[in-house]
């Protein structure tokens, strides 16, 4: 089942006496359970690709399709509760809300629509993550690699059609790095998760079913490894 | 270098300079104002001793020879000798002596004494005007704390405006910190990141400081000119404060100002550069919380946003610290001081304006004039428009009521068990009671007599029988009983100092009902016995009485709903007909009504300009905190936005804020005031309706609106800019980490 299609996405920054070409023709389609690896080096449009693809920024031109949704059609509110929903976002330096509890902050995309959360998935998820003991703790009080597991709870919460992860590892040591790999894994075999990881580091993104490698805004190789 | 970064940082960071430059004009404009009142307020004082006491600040007193007097004069120090007759007889004249250096007057004094062979006995020194000069000696036991309580208030000023206006540095500053890191890292030294800080500080101030201390000294101007409306002018016999300003006391205000923003500069920027590069570079800038929070009541009743909201006000409490307190104190102050000035008002107005209304119009007091001597009773009631004019005369004596004379409600009350010993004196008959003698001319006697139904006679007493209810405490609705059974046909009366000679008058009538004077019975002894008696009668036994009576005093009576126009008129012509006869002193009820009226009005906007003037810190502090906090945030918004907060969520959130900072000081006041409020009616014994009907409602929802228009302005503000952060470029811009 198609999860994710990109139609020559293409993104210009800067004006038009110097633009600055960021994706140029993106053609890519992802399907649920896949476990993608975009690799590119910095400059080469990772981000901005992540970036589009969760909502955050618009293609200059291109269709991009979330789970059937065209998010060229959205609204500010309408792609706030697309990510809310849809996308489950990681990135490198974690994204916690500093003010509130691991427990809330995993909760909050769900206490946003004011909804309860499912208990047996709850437990689930924070015991596979290995955070249950830290749920009244403060993320200043949780080292670089507990945030980063908040972090993906948090963005599995919601049971998302796609979770997209940027350079997750890239704030981690060795250790915490090969831990936040393996729980991507893990929620990728366990819970079918869709999962499309931004990163430069070719040992992590050897990790992914699938490699996309990006070179100057395009995809100059696409690999099914197995 | 450092000229480059600050005029790029100052162009860059409209909005934290704009926050700096309102706390250094809150800052400059409330020191100014305090400076310049306080010494306005010391000049005032130096001129009202001056005035009543005169201006010198040694006196000899006896008689000095022309020699000696030359040799006072000849001394380096000394400025003037004035010889002048002194006010008291029986002593010989005063030489008033005035120093150059008014420092060493207890010293040369000393040394001019010594050479002119005079005791230090003859000298005496203007202690009360040295000591504004902050020139003490020690034999003076009077703590005259004026000048020093001066110096404290401008200190305590100086420390609260430290605290109040550092905030607005650090907020500037802490948004900058990632860039302080890495000016480090490349080799900027702490103190030359403290130099550039307190160099932009002080361009931003510079202007501000200038301003505000203009407007302090108009605002002192204003003030002193409202003061004199406030307390009264030159016909009312106060010395009219005329406003000055002294060169030194604008240096002085200068200075002050200055080292109160340097401090609140430095502070901060001392805190800031002692990071090390790796700190300053990874500083986000964000609100942390220490312990975690549950704000279970914005939780309860806005949700998330609520919880979100309460959390970031939470993180931000040490930097609105200062917006909360000042807008509690102030909002508390203005409504509490409505509050008491409305209840003062009714009740000034319950018991005296009203209560006398049908008492008196005009009120003279005749200066050491005894009843007898007064001879134009009949002239001023001649006068067109008096209705009534009563001369009379107050005098104690004490009165000896025997057990058997008691009414039976007094013995029910316990008789004078519950009397002090001054108030009621056992003696063999009966019991001695403080009886005041009010003495009226023989005329208004006669009219007192008809109006209570007794045939008038000029030859006795008419007595005052009642008594109030002791066991009864509201002041203001007190309940009265018979004093005595009124059988007695005589009173006896004997001085009030305890002499034995006593006199027997015949009693007229007992009654209840009073002659309509400006006079309160019975108020603080309520075993008195008050005696009202003719001028006639008085006349033969003050002999034997002989306590000296008060000031002879006329109770005029206009028409009914006489105007002041009217009141101005007879007081005119009751002044032309005691003018060189008698020294007196006339009061007119309407004039003192409006007079009283102004005085609140006056203080009401002296202390409702101080509440404003607090306000204006918390609002400025809340203007600082919001459009410094944009930038210190962005990172915070564009989080909640990643997760998926709608900006119409983040606008709630927003919201909540706001009415959470507006409305927790309103609320804290509320709570406060409420049963203050209820516990000074009930102590009051006023009736609650009354007072809701006249509660200051309008001036303190304007206040309040003010308060939250304010606070709600200024994140309106704030949100214009928030709402216009990109996601993708915070997320994007790393230096924002």
């Amino acid at each position: 089942m198609e999860i994710l299609r990109c139609e020559g996405v293409r993104k210009v920054y800067g004006d038009r006496s110097n633009p600055v070409v960021a994706l140029d023709g993106i053609d890519l389609t992802v399907f649920k359970g896949d476990f993608v690896a975009i690799l590119g080096a910095s400059g080469s449009g990772k981000s901005t690709l992540l970036h589009i693809l969760g909502s955050v920024d618009r293609p200059t031109a291109g269709k991009v399709y979330v789970d059937g949704t065209d998010l060229s059609t959205l609204n500010q509110t309408q792609a706030a509760i697309f990510r809310r929903r849809k996308v489950g976002l990681v990135y490198q330096f974690y994204n916690l809300i500093p003010t509130l509890t691991v427990r809330k902050n995993i909760l909050l995309p769900l206490a946003l629509d004011k909804k309860k959360p499912n208990r047996t998935f709850f437990d689930q998820v924070v015991g596979a993550l290995g955070i249950a003991d830290k749920l009244d703790a403060l993320p200043s009080q949780l080292s670089g690699g507990q945030q980063q597991r908040v972090a993906i709870a948090r963005s599995l919460i919601y049971r998302p059609a796609l979770l997209l992860a940027d350079e997750p590892t890239g704030n981690l040591d060795q250790r915490n790095s090969k831990e936040v790999v393996d729980m991507l894994k893990l929620s990728n075999r366990n819970l079918e998760q869709t999962i499309l990881l931004i990163t430069h580091d070719e040992k992590v993104a050897a990790e992914a079913e699938r490699i996309v490698v990006l070179e100057d805004g395009r995809i100059v190789s696409d690999e099914r490894r197995r | 270098m450092w000229r480059d970064y600050t005029s790029s940082s100052l162009k860059h960071n409209r909005s934290a300079g704009l926050s700096i430059t309102i706390a250094a004009l809150i800052a400059a404009l409330l020191l100014s104002l305090l400076c310049g009142l306080l010494y306005n307020l010391w000049k005032y004082e130096v001129e009202r001793i001056t005035l009543e006491e005169g201006n010198w600040h040694s006196r000899i007193t006896g008689e000095l020879s022309e020699a000696e007097l030359e040799t006072i004069r000849n001394y380096a120090n000394v400025r003037e000798v004035a010889v002048h007759a002194p006010e008291d007889k029986g002593t010989g004249p005063a030489v008033d002596i005035v120093f150059h250096r008014k420092s060493a007057v207890f010293s040369d004094m000393l040394r001019i004494a010594e050479q002119l062979g005079i005791c230090q006995e003859r000298v005496q020194y203007h202690y009360a005007l040295l000591a504004l000069y902050l020139i003490r000696d020690a034999s003076d036991p009077a703590p005259r704390l004026l000048f020093p309580v001066f110096l404290l208030i401008t200190i305590v000023a100086s420390f609260s405006l430290i605290l109040i206006i550092h905030n607005a540095f650090a907020v500037s500053m802490q948004a900058r910190v990632h860039q302080f890191g890495i000016l480090s890292s490349v080799g900027a030294t702490p103190r030359q990141i403290r130099a550039g800080l307190l160099q932009e500080a002080a361009v931003l101030s510079a202007g501000p400081v200038l301003i505000g201390n203009l407007l302090g000294i108009a605002g002192s101007a204003g003030i002193t000119i409202l003061s004199n409306t406030a307390l009264g002018n030159a016909e009312t016999g106060r010395h009219v404060a005329v406003f000055g300003y002294h060169p030194a006391v604008l240096l002085l205000t200068v200075l002050v100002t200055a080292f109160t923003i340097w401090i609140s500069a430095w502070l901060p920027a001392r805190k800031l550069s002692r990071l090390t590069p790796l700190q300053a570079i990874q500083n986000t800038g964000e609100l942390q919380l220490s312990r975690k929070k549950n704000p279970r009541l914005l939780s309860l009743l806005f949700g998330v946003e609520g919880e979100l909201a309460g959390n970031a006000l939470k993180a931000q409490k040490k930097s609105l610290r200062t917006a909360s307190l000042s807008l509690l104190l102030s909002f508390l102050a203005f409504s509490l001081m409505q509050c008491v000035f409305t209840l003062s008002q009714i009740s000034t107005r319950e018991t005296y304006f009203a209560r006398y209304q049908d008492v008196w119009d005009i009120q003279t007091t005749l200066r050491g004039v005894a009843i007898e001597e007064f001879h134009v009773a009949e002239a001023i009631r001649a006068l067109d428009g008096v209705e009534s004019a009563i001369a009379y005369q107050r005098g104690m004596a004490r009165c000896l009521i025997p057990e058997e004379a008691l009414s039976d409600e007094m013995l029910a009350l316990g008789g004078f068990h519950g009397a002090s010993a001054e108030e009621a004196i056992p003696a063999d008959d009966g019991w001695l009671v403080h009886a005041p003698i009010v003495v009226l001319d023989d005329a208004s006697f006669s009219a007192y007599c008809r109006q209570i139904g007794v045939e008038p006679r000029l030859d006795g007493a008419v007595v005052l029988n009642q008594i109030r209810d002791i066991t009864n405490p509201d002041f203001r609705h007190p309940v009265f009983l018979p004093y005595l059974k009124g059988s007695s046909g005589v009173s006896v009366l004997q001085q009030s100092g305890g002499a034995s000679e006593r006199a027997e008058i015949p009693v007229l009538a007992y009654t209840r009902e009073v002659p309509s004077l400006r006079e309160e019975y019975a108020k603080e002894d309520y075993y008195e016995l008050v005696h009202f008696v003719p001028a006639s009668l008085w006349s033969t036994i003050k002999g034997r009485l002989g306590g000296a009576l008060e000031d002879c005093a006329i109770c005029i009576r206009g028409r009914e709903g006489v105007s002041l126009e009217e009141l101005n008129a007879i007081q005119n012509a009751v002044a032309g007909l005691l003018q060189g006869r008698y020294t007196a002193e006339l009061e007119n009820r309407i004039q003192e009504q409006q007079t009283n009226d102004t005085q609140i009005q006056g203080m009401k906007t002296v202390f409702g300009g101080f509440c404003v003037l607090l306000a204006l810190i918390g609002i400025g502090n809340v203007f600082s905190n919001t459009l410094g906090f944009v930038r210190q945030r962005r990172r915070e918004f564009a989080r909640y936005l990643s997760v998926g907060l709608t900006p119409g969520e983040l606008q709630k959130m927003f919201c909540t804020e706001a009415i959470a900072l507006a409305g927790k000081p309103i609320l804290i006041s509320l709570l406060i005031i409420v049963p203050l409020v209820g516990v000074m009616i009930q102590s009051s014994y006023m009736d609650v309706g009354t007072f809701l009907r006249e509660a200051p409602l309008c001036p303190i929802g304007l206040f309040l609106l003010a308060i939250v228009g304010s606070v709600a302005l200024a994140y309106r503000l704030a949100w214009g800019q928030v709402s216009k952060i990109s996601l993708a470029e915070v997320l994007r811009d790393d230096s924002m980490l």
